[in-house]
């Protein structure tokens, strides 16, 4: 049958049965045969001539350092008084993702609204910081950067924005260090209870990896094994953005998207081994956090604890941090100024891309704003 | 022309083959498993087969426009998202979980010796051309990740005391 039906259309498109196409018909087939040939003079271009994405434009000063990482401030109007740190992942990628281009970066969004931004970059470690802990993270590098926020800023409270694993271990600061003035806490596609966090949940349970062999063979996680593990959880990712490309390749501004985001997402970073062991042992198979049974610094950390307004972020498709281990922290806090809003897009189109500067940046300067 | 399934219609029939294949393929991998292993060369056909029907439909029942290319395309998009929703469902499996263990296991196991043979080489080869070797250069940036810490903590020490000095000077 379906032979039949495609000689049919092979006469009908040639034959005498054709008849004449109407000029919109030709209009429209003109215009698809001109994208056809810009898709391929850009197709040419990306082979022959790839060029460098120019990320992270957004005017910045590096204003503290310690080992690998660094705080950045980025210029503002400073419309708002009170200064916003913003933590996001430790390991897997880059940051720059934040700010990738002008016109589509979340930096330039906040800076843009008046918000005087403060950006860690946890850094690229090496073999050397395989001891370093999420506990060091939480006692000594974040309360470093808190009050050098607090220092430049020159004021006397700051709101702390965590994105993904820095959500609870920013988390994990805020209810550890009731010394540090943090006025608002915000979390955004970070998971909170692990229980409920889906396929790396499943891969990471006790019963099936065993993180003190893995820890103790390899030293630290390498970047190809992060790499590998992220593709794992969305095998057709890989297909569905060739063609996608393939699609707006005649599009000059979608091309330079592309690049930017695909040179963030395939620049990897390595777990330190320690910080691996730890996270995945105490968060993932033990959900200690949200239990309440974590110690650090001597401090037990208790998310009740936490009592400034709080405002969660889930992403309705995000197979990384699913909205319901997100969303758990709206009932694990002691505050009582709290919303969660749950935004369409994926954990990483939650915050980057078109979709983000629609959905998601407007709500959390909004919030922000209203108590900065 | 006035019968010609329009594209919605069409679309949905596929996504509807798709949402059943799909269905069939999480019970393909769901336990307790068939005797025989599932072919999905023979479940796929049928599908494929309406597939290739319901496009030649298409191409017979509507006029040659650019249109044609954008329904191939959210074709493909329905595709490759229905193949995601089956992959998913394998992979929340408990038996991918413990498979993926097990091969991680097997890796480790091998990994471990072959790692420690071949850094010990290096050392060798390193020590004999008298050049540092990866361990020592780690333990030399390791101490100064120490030295930094320790200043950084003698700075915060000096702060607060001065800061508690300057709370108890004349006012």
């Amino acid at each position: 049958m379906g032979q039949e039906r495609f000689a049919d259309v092979v006469e009908r498109f040639t034959g005498e049965g054709a008849g004449e196409p109407s000029p919109e018909t030709v209009k429209r087939w003109q215009e698809e045969l001109e994208r056809g040939f810009r898709r391929l003079q850009n197709f040419h271009g990306l082979l022959t001539n790839p060029v460098e994405p120019r990320t992270g434009q957004t005017p910045r000063v590096e204003v503290y350092k310690r080992n690998k990482s660094r705080l950045y401030r980025y210029e503002s109007s400073r419309r708002h008084r009170t200064p916003v740190l913003f933590v996001p992942n430790l390991g897997i990628s880059r940051p720059y993702i934040f700010d990738l281009l002008p016109g589509g970066s979340f930096v330039e969004h906040m800076t843009r609204q008046g918000f005087d931004f403060y950006m860690l970059d946890w850094g690229v470690f090496g073999p050397e910081d395989n001891d370093l802990t999420v506990e060091d993270c939480v006692t000594k590098i974040l309360p470093r950067m808190a009050r050098r926020v607090l220092e430049t800023s020159g004021t006397d409270e700051l709101s702390v924005l965590g994105y993904c694993m820095g959500a609870p271990i920013s988390a994990s600061f805020v209810a550890t260090h009731p010394e540090i003035p943090v006025k608002n806490f915000v979390n955004m596609a970070g998971p909170i209870d692990f229980t409920k966090v889906g396929l790396f949940g499943l891969w990471l349970g006790k019963e099936y990896f065993n993180v003190d062999r893995f820890v103790d063979t390899l030293g630290s996680v390498p970047a190809d094994l992060v790499k590998a593990g992220f593709k794992l959880l969305k095998p057709t990712m890989d297909l569905s953005t060739n063609l996608n490309l393939w699609w707006n390749l005649w599009n000059d501004k979608y091309v330079e998207g592309f690049q930017a985001l695909s040179k963030w997402a395939n620049e990897y970073v390595a777990f330190p081994g320690e910080f691996f062991r730890h996270w995945v042992r105490d968060f993932y198979q033990d959900n200690r956090l949200h239990r309440g049974e974590l110690v650090m610094g001597g401090r037990p950390v208790k998310l009740e604890r936490i009592t400034c307004p709080i405002f969660v972020v889930g992403a309705k498709e995000d197979y990384i941090a699913p909205p319901a281990c997100v969303q758990a922290l709206i009932d694990a806090v002691g505050s009582s100024d709290k919303q969660y809003v749950e935004l369409p897009g994926g954990h990483i189109s939650l915050i980057a891309g078109r979709g983000a500067a629609v959905h998601c940046w407007p709500k959390v300067s909004g919030w922000l704003g209203a108590r900065s | 022309m006035a019968d010609a399934p329009g594209p919605n219609q069409l679309f949905e029939q596929w996504r509807k083959q798709l949402e059943e294949g799909a269905q069939a393929w999480a019970r393909l991998v769901t336990p307790p498993a068939p005797a025989a292993p599932p072919d999905p060369t023979a479940f796929w056909r049928p599908v494929l087969d309406q597939g290739v029907q319901t496009w030649a439909k298409l191409f017979a029942q509507t006029p040659a426009t650019p249109e044609l290319v954008t329904q191939w395309k959210q074709f493909l998009d329905q595709w490759i998202e229905a193949w995601s929703k089956v992959l998913g469902q394998t992979m929340g499996t408990e038996q991918f979980a413990k498979m993926m263990g097990q091969s991680l296991d097997q890796f480790l196991v091998a990994q471990g010796p072959l790692k420690r043979a071949a850094d010990q080489q290096v050392e060798s080869a390193l020590q004999a051309l008298n050049l540092p070797s990866r361990s020592q250069v780690t333990a030399v940036a390791k101490q100064i990740v120490e030295l930094e810490e320790r200043i950084e903590r003698l700075e915060e020490t000096i702060t607060a005391a001065l800061r508690r000095l300057g709370d108890k000077g004349p006012r």
